[in-house]
């Protein structure tokens, strides 16, 4: 989203802004009173309830980009740009079939607190755990420092404060929230934010059809001058498109913000409605991609907008030049929810990492893990921060590969591991290797230019499927160490 | 890090019986993950992606999602039960909005009739790929919850393993 966003600095949007930040510190503080332990700090004590869960899980699953990048790229690239979120319509339950009920058994019988807890209990190897826990580092790093930009943009937008002020401002009260009330005020901030993501997402998808004279009248628009807009690659090509729903459907199977919250729920049971109830809330939280993406094209070609500048002014050019001003306001608002939401899920996971994950690989246990826990986000904040400050163009290339990042290491060992018993702890160890060492390899050649890749193939895609194929081939070479390298407690919850 | 000791299969393990369902699911993920393979590496041929390597995403992809949710779907050795029919509805659906998209011909322009507001082309990625699955997998999740995905009694099964881990340990 770079810093393409107008400075707004309306008396509505401002107040709404200020509304917004009020609401958020109030439910901080009542958070941060309620924390008491690591367990609270870092899966919110195995007790969030099924309708705060869902919302929460929808906040954490969209950042800023469906907001703003995703309806920008579909109004650059046509209907292709639709690829990267029609997979929702399988991944939520997917994922409850795959992961859900495994993860939450695995949380019941160990009290486990991350993801890459999950890979050392299934292949009862620490070194597996460590890597798990080395690439969200990783992938995190990437994630933080474009929200922690995205934070920065969106305030500066609302406040003209200027990005950097926006960024450190972002950033202050994610921070204050996640070192007060961890896990726990990330959730029900998350239910906030969520809330107020659907409601403003579902109001300007029924304001475009409504102003555009409904989705048949925009595309009769769009089909007189820009046929290949509604063809249904859009300007991508065929292997393009697959590609993006291949590793967006594949890849939210190893996401540590969604997986994670799978430990979260209070009652096991619940389970049954989770895929539904997070189906709908996404579906609400993406009718502002597809219908700014097509609704602004139809403008635009019908002259009631003048053309963007960039792509990624869709949404902010939409609202402030057609849309209502208190609309206008809830979008910002509800975009600068979308980072802080997705800033707070990952400050907490990769604050586990550190102070869980990485001393375990190492055989040790830190005596005071909440206390560990508040020390890790504020250093990870901090640094995030100063990278999204410092680093320039490099920030928008880290984000890109924290998708396909988790997607390369974590969705074989974690997803076809936990239900699969051929899967060897060397499997699964040469696949994290492989995932992180081909996708950094090859975003880094592509981002300088010293590789370019065919139309069609991402890094993101390759290394997902590279990984796989190691998955699956080193785990078939050391077959004979499989049946034995798993705990009965972890064969039982595997075979249910 | 840690030290990762192989352990020696036990040589008085029970034969176990073989599982058919997760087999095939695993078969076929190993089969569609290898085809996508096959589909990137035509594009790195000179001349760029032929035109079958598409196709082998628009079945492949289905099919690795599937046979994961299969994977995940069944339970000890029953299998996948009346979760069957939902995972072929997905599959073909899936696979034939992607086809469909492929196969018919390109030719959107303000004369082309519309569906439910966008051309057949578009209209069947958007409603068939995006919303039919939503109406289908989530509602036979749960409705085959209680039989298929965990029951109780499940729970109670895992809780007194736990329980016997902890008074077992020194």
């Amino acid at each position: 989203m770079q810093t393409a966003l107008p400075h707004v600095a309306h008396p509505v949007v401002i107040g709404v802004g200020l509304a917004y930040f009020a609401v958020i510190i109030g439910i901080s503080v009542w958070a941060s009173r309620r924390t008491k332990t690591a367990s609270d700090f870092f899966v919110a004590g195995h007790g969030i309830g099924l309708i705060a869960l869902t919302v929460a899980s929808v906040s954490t699953a969209v950042s800023g980009f469906a907001f703003i990048g995703g309806p920008g790229l579909m109004y650059n690239v046509g209907l292709g740009a639709m690829f990267i979120v029609l997979p929702a319509a399988v991944t939520n339950v997917m994922g409850a079939w795959v992961l859900a009920k495994r993860l939450r058994l695995l949380g019941e019988a160990r009290g486990l607190l991350t993801v890459p807890d999950a890979i050392g209990a299934r292949y009862k190897s620490p070194a597996a755990q460590g890597m798990a826990g080395v690439a969200i580092l990783v992938g995190i790093v990437g994630y933080m420092a474009t929200n922690a930009l995205a934070m920065g943009v969106v305030i500066n937008a609302i406040f003209g404060v200027g990005i950097g002020w926006g960024i450190w401002l972002g950033m202050g009260v994610t921070l204050a929230y996640s070192v007060g009330g961890g896990i726990l005020a990330g959730i029900y901030n998350d239910v906030f934010q969520g809330t107020l993501m659907a409601l403003a997402s579902t109001m300007v998808f029924l304001f475009v059809l409504g102003a555009g004279g409904g989705l048949g009248s925009l595309s009769q628009t769009i089909l007189a001058d820009d046929p290949q807009f509604l063809a249904p690659w859009g300007k991508l090509t065929p292997l393009a498109a697959l590609s993006f729903f291949f590793v967006f459907a594949m890849g939210s199977l190893g996401q540590p913000q969604g997986v994670h919250k799978y430990y979260m729920l209070r009652d096991p049971l619940q389970l049954k409605w989770y895929p539904l109830l997070k189906t709908l809330g996404l579906i609400l939280v993406l009718l502002l991609y597809f219908s700014v993406g097509i609704g602004v094209k139809a403008f635009v070609l019908s002259g009631r907008m003048a053309p963007l500048g960039a792509p990624d002014q869709a949404t902010p050019a939409l609202l402030l030049s057609v849309t209502p001003i208190f609309l206008a306001a809830l979008v910002f608002s509800g975009v600068a929810a979308a980072t802080m939401s997705a800033a707070n899920s990952f400050i907490n996971i990769g604050a586990a990492v550190v102070m869980h994950d990485l001393p375990v690989a190492f055989g040790k246990r830190l005596s005071n893990e909440l206390r560990w826990g508040r020390a890790a986000t504020l250093v990870i904040a901090i640094a995030a921060a100063l990278l999204a400050q410092l680093s320039g163009a490099m920030v928008a290339f880290l984000g890109i590969f924290g998708w396909g990042l988790f997607a390369s290491t974590l969705v074989p060992a974690l997803a076809v591991g936990l239900n699969w018993e051929g899967a060897t702890r060397a499997g699964a160890i040469a696949s994290i290797g492989v995932g992180l060492a081909v996708t950094l390899s090859l975003e880094t050649a592509a981002y300088f230019k010293a590789f370019s890749f065919p139309a069609g193939v991402t890094a993101s895609a390759v290394a997902l499927v590279l990984s796989f194929l190691t998955f699956f081939a080193v785990s078939w070479l050391t077959r004979r160490t499989a049946e034995a390298a798993i705990d009965p407690d972890v064969r039982l919850i595997m075979e249910l | 890090m840690a030290d990762d000791r192989v352990e020696p299969r036990s040589e008085t393990a029970m034969p176990r019986r073989i599982d058919f369902t997760r087999r095939a699911a695993r078969a076929t993920l190993v089969a569609s993950i290898a085809a996508i393979a096959v589909a990137y590496g035509s594009a790195f041929t000179p001349g760029g992606a032929p035109a079958w390597a598409p196709w082998l995403l628009a079945v492949g992809v289905p099919a690795t999602l599937v046979a994961v949710m299969i994977l995940g779907a069944a339970r000890g050795h029953s299998g996948i039960g009346r979760l069957k029919i939902p995972f072929a509805f997905v599959f073909i659906v899936l696979a034939s909005g992607f086809c469909l998209a492929l196969a018919l011909p390109g030719n959107e322009g303000p004369a082309s009739q519309l569906w439910l507001g966008l051309p057949a082309r578009a209209a069947f990625v958007i409603y068939g790929i995006g919303l039919l699955p939503i109406l289908v997998l989530p509602v036979a999740y749960a409705l085959t919850f209680d039989s298929q995905t965990l029951g109780a009694s499940d729970i109670e099964k895992v809780r007194a393993l736990s329980r016997q881990n902890v008074s077992g340990s020194p």
